[in-house]
């Protein structure tokens, strides 16, 4: 398998993550994101995807979890322990899953409420940015963030996450609950802003296709454990890929059902 | 019915409202900064004017500098109630966190009759007893002064909302976990929030001490501020304003006109009516932000 070349951004070694002290929810996952690069998390529902990005970004805390072994490392330094906004500061941001905008507050707000730390020239800069990035946001400024579109409530997640000046953007499913030609028009914006301004980014999601269109590199997750990565090119080969998350590329038949029960190879 | 007396109980009913008002706006920015319902603001309110007379007989400070010493106590013991008690309970069920307001109520009154006793103590404002002429109404001038001072409470925290700090403490309320995800220290933020309920508390409590003396009753004001902050909506200060000057019109007209009927008590009565009423036709109050559903 290849590599990455370039010198990692964010690693994980060996992270096992568990809840409430019983349940193992990830199992010795590593995972490299090489600086400047996209690298996509692949997997299922429940596959521990989530679990990943909140390993990374501190959030486990909340939910009452906890990353029992392994060690996540941060441009070269060991994050393990930080508290969530430290990780922040370093340059860190999750675009959480199911977009989480502050429903009460306007775009403008929830872009004013990321940027807490920021001297306010800093925070009037970094706004313009992410208005350049996506214009609606500018026409809908003032209206509360709750009444948005999905796809505009996206695009202020990862707005509200690009004032945080991260070095690492993690997206948690962006797709998720979007139309097609949005989520083509999103995963393009963050591939500019990674080629623009050298943004790492770390893409989860369970939608294959549209993930595989934007990064360099993927890992596949599956039960807590990545089953495997590689190259994108290498991965869209792949004959198993292909059936099993890119819904086949030759065509399936329909009739053939023990099509269905084939194992995946990596599993044997 | 004797129409001056009318307007005299609605003036002075306005009055004492806005007071109620005082004490329910320690409820609305908890609530509205980290989605807490507050049930212990009643006590604090206690505290904070058992905090002033200690300061001025204890230590013989003059009124005027035992305010702001107790203000910045409270500041203090308003941090403290986050870091000891609520800090742990971030992200737990809202009805734990209920319930430790609860508890902290308790024990702030069990701990201030420890210190202090039940007996009743005065504070004195240098307001005069004097009734102020207002055309045929005798206006009281101690609830005429505790009325000014709210409605300044109410313009600070309205504009205080709107700076970046009071746009971040919404941001918490709203939810928390992206509240940490963009980098926003939670647990500072919800300790600001008490610290500044605690601060209104102090303001409150004096004013209410000086009207009706410091003592254990004054943490019935929690009942007061309850039906008004629900009433208003728990989000909205505005909403607690004009629910609290509501609440003591009708309590003031009620009062006057019910009580010789009913033999007294009837100003509680159309607290708990008003309370019930609200939550029952409308749970989110006058203006209290709605759950935003998209179709």
């Amino acid at each position: 398998m290849e590599q990455p070349s370039v010198a990692p951004i964010l690693s994980l070694n060996n992270v096992e993550v568990i809840y409430d002290y019983v349940s193992l929810a990830i199992k010795g996952v590593s995972i490299e994101v090489p600086t400047g690069g996209m690298v996509a998390l692949l997997g299922a529902n429940g596959a521990g995807k989530s679990t990943t990005l909140k390993a990374i970004s501190g959030l486990l805390t909340a939910e009452r979890g906890e990353v029992r072994r392994g060690e996540v490392t941060f441009l070269g330094q060991s994050i393990s322990g930080m508290m969530p906004q430290d990780r922040v500061k370093l340059g860190i941001a999750h675009v959480l899953e199911g977009r989480r905008v502050f429903e009460h507050l306007t775009p403008e707000e929830n872009l004013v409420a990321a940027s807490a730390v920021r001297s306010r020239h800093v925070m009037k800069r970094n706004m313009d940015r992410v208005y350049g990035y996506f214009k609606r946001l500018h026409e809908r400024r003032g209206v509360a963030s709750g009444y948005l579109s999905g796809g505009e409530q996206q695009m202020l997640a990862i707005g509200r996450a690009l004032m945080t000046e991260p070095k690492l953007l993690m997206l948690d499913e962006p797709s998720l609950g979007l139309a097609p030609f949005l989520v083509a028009e999103i995963f393009q914006i963050i591939s500019t802003i990674s080629k623009d301004e050298g943004l790492s980014v770390l893409l989860v999601e369970q939608n294959a296709v549209a993930a595989l269109d934007i990064v360099s590199h993927g890992y596949l997750i599956e039960n807590g454990r990545i089953v495997m990565h590689d190259s994108t090119e290498a991965l869209k080969r792949n004959p198993d890929i292909q059936e099993f998350y890119l819904g086949g590329a030759k065509g399936k038949d329909f009739r053939d059902i023990k099509h269905y029960s084939r194992r995946k190879r990596w599993l044997t | 019915m004797d129409a001056v007396l009318l307007l005299e109980s609605a003036v002075n009913g306005a009055l004492v409202g806005l007071m109620y008002s005082l004490v329910a706006i320690g409820i609305v920015l908890i609530y509205k900064s980290s989605s807490v319902p507050n049930l212990a603001q009643g006590s604090m309110t206690m505290l904070g004017a058992y905090i002033v007379l200690a300061i001025s007989t204890g230590v013989g400070a003059p009124i005027w500098l035992a305010i702001p010493l107790a203000i910045g106590v409270m500041f203090f013991v308003g941090i403290g109630i986050e870091r000891l008690a609520l800090r742990r309970l971030a992200g737990r069920p809202v009805i734990m966190i209920l319930m430790m307001t609860l508890g902290i109520e308790i024990f702030l009154r069990a701990g201030t009759m420890t210190i202090w006793g039940g007996t009743s103590r005065p504070i004195s404002l240098g307001i005069s007893d004097a009734p102020l002429f207002l055309g045929p109404l005798l206006i009281n001038r101690a609830y005429a002064f505790g009325a000014v001072v709210a409605l300044a409470m109410f313009g600070l925290f309205v504009l205080f909302f709107r700076t970046r700090t009071g746009v971040v403490l919404r941001a918490i309320s709203d939810d928390y976990t992206a509240a940490w995800s963009v980098g926003i220290s939670v647990e500072r933020g919800v300790a600001l929030s008490w610290a500044m309920a605690a601060v209104v508390a102090t303001i409150g409590g004096v004013l209410w001490g000086s009207v009706q003396g410091v003592d254990q009753s004054l943490a019935l004001l929690l009942l007061k501020a309850v039906t008004v902050a629900v009433l208003g909506g728990l989000d909205s200060i505005g909403g607690a304003l004009l629910a609290g000057l509501l609440l003591g019109i009708v309590e003031g007209v009620a009062g006057s006109f019910l009580d010789p009927l009913l033999g007294g008590a009837s100003r509680d009565l159309v607290d708990a009516a008003m309370l019930i009423l609200t939550i029952l036709i409308r749970p989110h109050g006058l203006f209290g932000r709605h759950d935003i559903e998209r179709i």
